[in-house]
């Protein structure tokens, strides 16, 4: 009778347990065992819709988006299979030297990007998506150096535009960053001086070079705010006026915010789109001794490329690979992470541009997919590279999609003096039929529904969207959903969120009904003991 | 345990019998079941031990490392970069301590109210129901403040907070940096993450917790006393002031340090809530604050061997604080009228 | 004291309001609202905080203004005391059933799909709507993780209590105060000390199996203490008579001490349980995250309700933010139901234990 108290106690938890884990398990093909990883935030948003994608083979891939410098380290303990980062281990931060793990591994390009300067700036009421910067101004702001939006400094890069006279809050991560690293490494690169007397006045070793972790000034006003989720999030709060944060495009495109034009080698303002990345990472060095630091990229080409297209902020994440079974890491496990990486290496790079990423190029593609073979207990595949329908791809090997990426408009080159915000009617009819005919022959029978039924299980029209033309316009497009990924992009917070007129007076009346359960509910246990304690006396 | 107010009084004879009785010791025969038993009760008493010591020990062995690699500027560094061997907890500790204050400012008047209302003001038909719904409040798990703090009370806390730094900035705490009172345009952020925040959300989350401990040394105040201040004419607050808080003032103590420990180890709340900066950030009001379980959780995962080390010793400071509170709090009670009659 | 016992004494009933006290706070009230109105319509002020906030100060001050007309200082003391009191703990309970109403109106959202009960996030990204994917994988996982606690907590806890009351002696007392000392252990020190000893250490993957060990050590030493708190109770003359019938130590536990401080018993441990299923912290560091169903809590990440919140309102998504509220409803309607459970178990008749008594001997008379 007492222990029936304790197995009654114990049964009652688990008896939902078992009996939903029954009725609910999910047809899981037997073959491939789930993979655990963890790591970038930059990367998360493409790798969340890959592991959605692989769920249709039966492949089952965690991944906790906890930031890069998390996902090293996970790595190095051997408490996840495999980690994403935008550096590579090894690297200086500070005056320590990132210890590579004991583990053997190798490192397989994940997915091309930009690192986008997220802002939250209204002008007479409305949001102001047009705002240019050159990269000093830019450290400037994020040093400190330039506080206020009205800055002449960057009043003079856009003419025309009477900026408010606001505080600007730089927001930027609170936890250990692959994009604060990224940034950070093109900032001590390019304006080492503005860099080093900021971490100087934060108490850091000069020169400073790059941090995974922001050094912040008190009393500056500096937000921090966890993962790359965390910024956007703080930033696309309409309360948050005037604040600016470094984050990987597909965020900005996500929350609908705009990002800065950032001005490049070539005297141009440029936004983060797939092809301007395609175009700066043209001048990655890509290390190819072979070695721990095999695959891993030298940026300081791509800060300074000469190209009127190329993004300075471009780059490309890894994934880390374990090449020997150690620990929890078993060959079954091999396999499902090696399907998995033959996967986004070929079909998924086709959704990196909806994503808001670029598509890795050919060369990377193939050394990834020579990659994988290290991993223990693949199923090594010679997969044709031809094949993947990879919009960056060509015949002769070049990047397509860099080679036709279209030129910045005439108003977004330094010096421009028109005063129309103009962007918009000047470029667009330009621009867009431009690229259009050039890529489609090449690449549309591949994106298109027909060949790839197996990844995107919709219908839908396009494969793929010109990301510049939307942002271009100067003004937040109205929502725009692809219905093979089921991706929206450009649109505002409302818009992800439809309302349904019909559905609201009746949601309001579940409110209540729920509300008045709840209050029931919680009334129920005195009146319970209530009426009890009555029948007793 | 916490609600046992209206219990009949033979209940309470009962109890009273048993303490009356404690000092009789109980022999026992111990057959060989019993020894069993006995066996089984020592080694499970043992076990926890065991658990228990190996929490503390390897804590005090892990953050040995890291006391030792710094030294006592560990208690005076504000800075966080254990790498490099610059760090240290004088931040996050103050932070901490700014924040479970502030809490404790929030939550113990609102909890003494509650308390002495549900004892002494409220009508026995609601005060059941009163009691039942305070326990269940104090079992609302803390994310869902975070929610509810980061979601709603923020938004409406900066307004209060901005006219707090226009009208008393003067005030050292209350002043905020970076922000121009007569700027029409100056920027919400600055009011954002701040200590106040935070505490606020700390606060209402041990409310309940408080409330319940208070109500329960109030409940206990004699009868008689109560019954006696008020037969020389004493008005109702005259008697609760002179009877049931001067016999509840330990109680009342208690259950403060009691908050202020459930208010120290908070994590998720404060994580939710404040943007991180590694010094002693004394204006509440401004944007930035720390502590020491929301940077435990900000940086377990990307700790090196040091780092890991670094965190274990500011667990074991936090830890070490907590239970200084808990055990001044416990003797308090204990010595107080109201304690050594529960 | 002692001798009071004999008569039986009730406390006088000093409740009741008058009429005049009830005009006296409207009258009060309102002008507070007007002159707060007044003062926002002159002054730079905003924010339904700031105006709830100078309207109460306000109101104070006019009621104890009203009632100085015709009360002395005593009597001003008094109302103005009580009033302060009683306006306490209504801002208290508001202030808390806000935050419960808050939660669900905001997760409301996400609630009436069927499929956020029975699906997992596997297939639904940040931007999919709510008609797909849902918590199934964080309520089981919750409900796992809790249950292995339990196995743990429950017999360890409460043979640890006995020990402390039935064989006192200076062990018992150092084993006490150990228990206390630990009450006072963070949550999140509680993970850590799991991550860095079972994960990091041993090599035990980040799993359910890691994350209710972090949950044992942060509810043990809450259990030992509520349960010995309990256990301290129970008339020693009870124990005298079991012990005077010729029982021995074991047979006294089990037949009359444990029995007597049942419903105290489960109170203990189903707060203790309440507290453990909605702490964060400790699974944050232990459990890993996953965004699909694992029902194996030895292999591979699993993901309670809490920490299903946590991920789900990091994301800028209002339809992500919307099922993080959703979870938070449906994570304190398990603690509800939890509460209600320790109050129905915890009851000296309680209505299971007849309920599973009946059911057990229609059982018998069928196989008979």
């Amino acid at each position: 009778m007492r222990l029936s108290l304790k197995t009654r106690l114990v049964s009652a938890l688990l008896t939902p347990a078992i009996l939903f884990g029954f009725s609910a398990s999910p047809a899981e093909a037997a073959e491939y065992v789930p993979v655990n990883g963890a790591g970038s935030s930059w990367s998360a948003n493409a790798i969340d819709q890959w592991r959605r994608n692989v769920v249709q083979y039966g492949m089952r891939v965690n991944y906790a988006s906890t930031g890069s410098s998390d996902g090293r380290n996970q790595f190095k303990a051997g408490t996840v299979d495999f980690a994403s980062s935008e550096i590579p281990y090894g690297l200086k931060d500070g005056s320590v030297v990132d210890a590579l793990p004991s583990r053997a591994f190798a490192y397989i390009p994940l997915v091309a990007g930009g690192t986008a300067l997220m802002y939250n700036l209204k002008i007479g009421g409305k949001r102001f998506t047009n705002l240019k910067m050159s990269g000093e101004n830019l450290t400037k702001v994020f040093t400190g150096v330039i506080t206020s939006w009205d800055d002449p400094a960057i009043a003079a890069e856009n003419p025309g535009v009477s900026l408010p006279k606001r505080k600007i809050v730089p927001v930027v991560r609170s936890d250990g960053s692959g994009s604060t690293a990224q940034f950070t490494s093109w900032m001590a690169d390019e304006h080492t001086k503005i860099w080093d007397d900021y971490c100087k006045l934060a108490g850091r070793s000069t020169p400073c070079g790059l941090t995974s972790n922001y050094p912040v000034v008190s009393g500056k006003g500096y937000v921090s705010q966890p993962g790359s989720q965390g910024v956007s999030g703080y930033v696309s709060q309409n309360a948050n006026e005037g604040t600016i944060t470094y984050v990987e495009y597909s965020y900005a495109l996500k929350t609908g915010f705009p990002v800065l034009k950032l001005l490049n080698k070539s005297d141009h303002y440029v936004l983060p789109t797939a092809s301007n990345v395609a175009v700066a990472l043209l001048e990655a060095k890509i290390d190819t001794r072979p070695g721990n630091s095999y695959l891993t990229q030298i940026l300081t080409g791509v800060y300074s490329s000469k190209d009127p297209r190329s993004y300075p902020l471009s780059s490309y994440s890894y994934l880390i690979i374990p090449t020997a079974v150690s620990g929890s890491f078993t060959a079954a496990k091999g396999a499902t992470l090696g399907d998995f990486a033959y996967y986004y290496l070929c079909e998924g790079q086709q959704q990196a541009e909806v994503l808001g990423y670029s598509p890795l190029p050919i060369n990377l593609v193939k050394a990834g997919l020579e990659q994988v073979k290290k991993i223990p207990g693949v199923s090594a595949k010679n997969k044709d590279v031809a094949k993947c329908n990879n919009p960056t791809f060509s015949a002769d090997g070049t990047n397509l999609l860099a080679k036709n990426a279209p030129m910045p408009p005439a108003a977004d080159k330094k010096g421009y003096t028109g005063t129309d915000p103009g962007a918009d009617p000047g470029t667009d009819p330009g621009t867009d039929p431009g690229t259009d005919p050039g890529t489609d022959p090449g690449t549309d029978p591949g994106t298109d529904p027909g060949t790839d039924p197996g990844t995107n299980p919709g219908t839908g029209g396009g494969g793929y969207v010109d990301n510049g033309g939307i942002v271009d316009n100067g003004i937040v497009g109205p929502g725009f959903c692809d219905n093979d990924t089921g991706i929206c992009q450009a649109v505002s917070a409302e818009a992800i969120n439809p309302p349904n007129p019909s559905g609201r007076a009746f949601a309001q009346a579940q409110i209540i009904f729920l509300i008045v359960l709840f209050i029931a509910l919680l009334l129920a246990v005195p009146v319970l003991s209530v009426l009890r304690r009555r029948k007793q006396n | 345990m916490a609600t046992k107010t209206q219990q009949s009084l033979s209940k309470d004879a009962l109890a009273m019998a048993a303490d009356t009785q404690k000092p009789r010791q109980l022999k026992y025969v111990w057959d060989f079941q019993d020894r069993i038993f006995r066996g089984v009760m020592r080694s499970a008493g043992s076990s926890v031990l065991v658990i228990m010591g190996l929490v503390g020990l390897f804590l005090t062995l892990r953050a040995s490392e890291a006391l030792g690699s710094v030294g006592f500027s560990f208690f005076t560094t504000q800075a966080w970069e254990p790498d490099s061997g610059n760090f240290g907890i004088a931040a996050v500790i103050a932070g901490t301590v700014i924040i479970a204050i502030i809490a404790i400012v929030v939550a113990v008047p609102f909890s003494l109210g509650t308390a002495l209302y549900i004892s002494e003001y409220a009508p026995r038909r609601i005060k059941r129901l009163l009691i039942t719904m305070v326990d269940l409040m104090a079992a609302i798990p803390s994310v869902v403040f975070g929610l509810w703090g980061f979601f709603f009370l923020q938004n409406e806390v900066t307004p209060v907070a901005k006219w707090l730094s226009q009208n008393f900035g003067w005030i050292p705490f209350l002043s905020v940096q970076g922000s121009d009172p007569s700027d029409p345009l100056t920027s919400n952020t600055v009011f954002t993450s701040s200590s106040l925040i935070a505490g606020i959300v700390v606060g209402l989350m041990i409310t309940p917790i408080v409330t319940s401990v208070m109500r329960e040394v109030f409940s206990q105040a004699p009868i008689g006393e109560r019954e006696a201040a008020l037969g020389l004419g004493s008005t109702r607050w005259g008697m609760v002031r002179n009877v049931v808080l001067s016999f509840g003032k330990g109680g009342i103590i208690g259950a403060t340090m009691l908050g202020l420990g459930r208010a120290l180890g908070e994590t998720i709340a404060v994580y939710m809530i404040i943007s991180p900066v590694f010094v002693v950030q004394p204006r509440i009001l401004e944007n930035g604050a720390n502590s020491v379980s929301s940077l435990i959780a900000l940086r377990y995962g990307e700790a090196t061997q040091m780092g890991m080390s670094a965190l274990m010793a500011a667990g074991l400071a936090l830890f070490i604080m907590t239970l200084i509170v808990n055990f001044a709090a416990s003797s308090i009670v204990a010595r107080s009228r109201s304690g050594a009659s529960s | 004291m002692t001798t009071q016992n004999i008569v039986e004494e009730q406390k006088r009933q000093l409740h009741g309001i008058r009429i005049r006290d009830l005009l006296t706070t409207l009258t009060a009230a309102t002008s507070a609202v007007a002159a707060t109105g007044f003062l926002f319509s002159i002054a730079p002020l905003n924010g339904v905080l700031t105006f709830v906030l100078i309207a109460y100060v306000l109101f104070i001050v006019f009621f104890a203004l009203i009632t100085a007309i015709d009360d002395d200082r005593e009597g001003v003391k008094d109302r103005v005391a009580s009033v302060i009191i009683r306006s306490a703990a209504v801002i208290i309970f508001s202030a808390l059933v806000f935050i419960v109403v808050f939660t669900i109106s905001r997760g409301f959202e996400a609630l009436p799909y069927l499929n956020f009960f029975t699906q997992d996030m596997s297939l639904a990204g940040p931007l999919d709507p709510l008609s797909s994917g849902g918590i199934l994988h964080s309520i089981l996982g919750s409900l796992i993780q809790i249950a292995i606690a339990l196995a743990i907590t429950i017999p360890l806890g409460l043979i640890t209590a006995v020990f402390l009351n039935e064989i006192p002696g200076k062990y018992s007392r150092f084993v006490r105060t150990m228990v206390e000392a630990m009450t006072a252990l963070p949550s999140i020190v509680a993970g850590l000390f799991i991550y860095a000893t079972a994960i990091l250490l041993l090599g035990v993957q980040k799993s359910g199996f890691a994350a209710a060990l972090a949950i044992s050590v942060m509810m043990l030493p809450i259990m030992i203490r509520a349960s010995d708190v309990v256990l301290r109770i129970v008339p020693g003359t009870l124990k005298e008579a079991s012990l005077g019938l010729g029982a021995g130590a074991w047979r006294t536990a089990w037949m009359v001490t444990l029995p007597t401080a049942r419903s105290g018993l489960t109170t203990a441990i189903i707060l203790a349980t309440a507290r453990g299923i909605g702490e964060t912290s400790p699974v944050l560091l232990t459990s890993g995250f996953t965004a699909s169903l694992n029902l194996n809590p030895t292999e591979g990440p699993m993901v309670s309700l809490p920490l299903a919140i946590f991920q789900f309102v990091k994301s800028p998504e209002p339809t992500m933010i919307a099922r993080g509220f959703g979870t938070a409803a449906v994570l304190m309607f398990l603690v509800l139901i939890l509460f209600m459970l320790a109050r129905i178990l915890g009851s000296d008749k309680n209505v299971f234990g007849n309920l599973v008594k009946n059911i057990r001997k229609l059982t018998k008379k069928k196989v008979a």
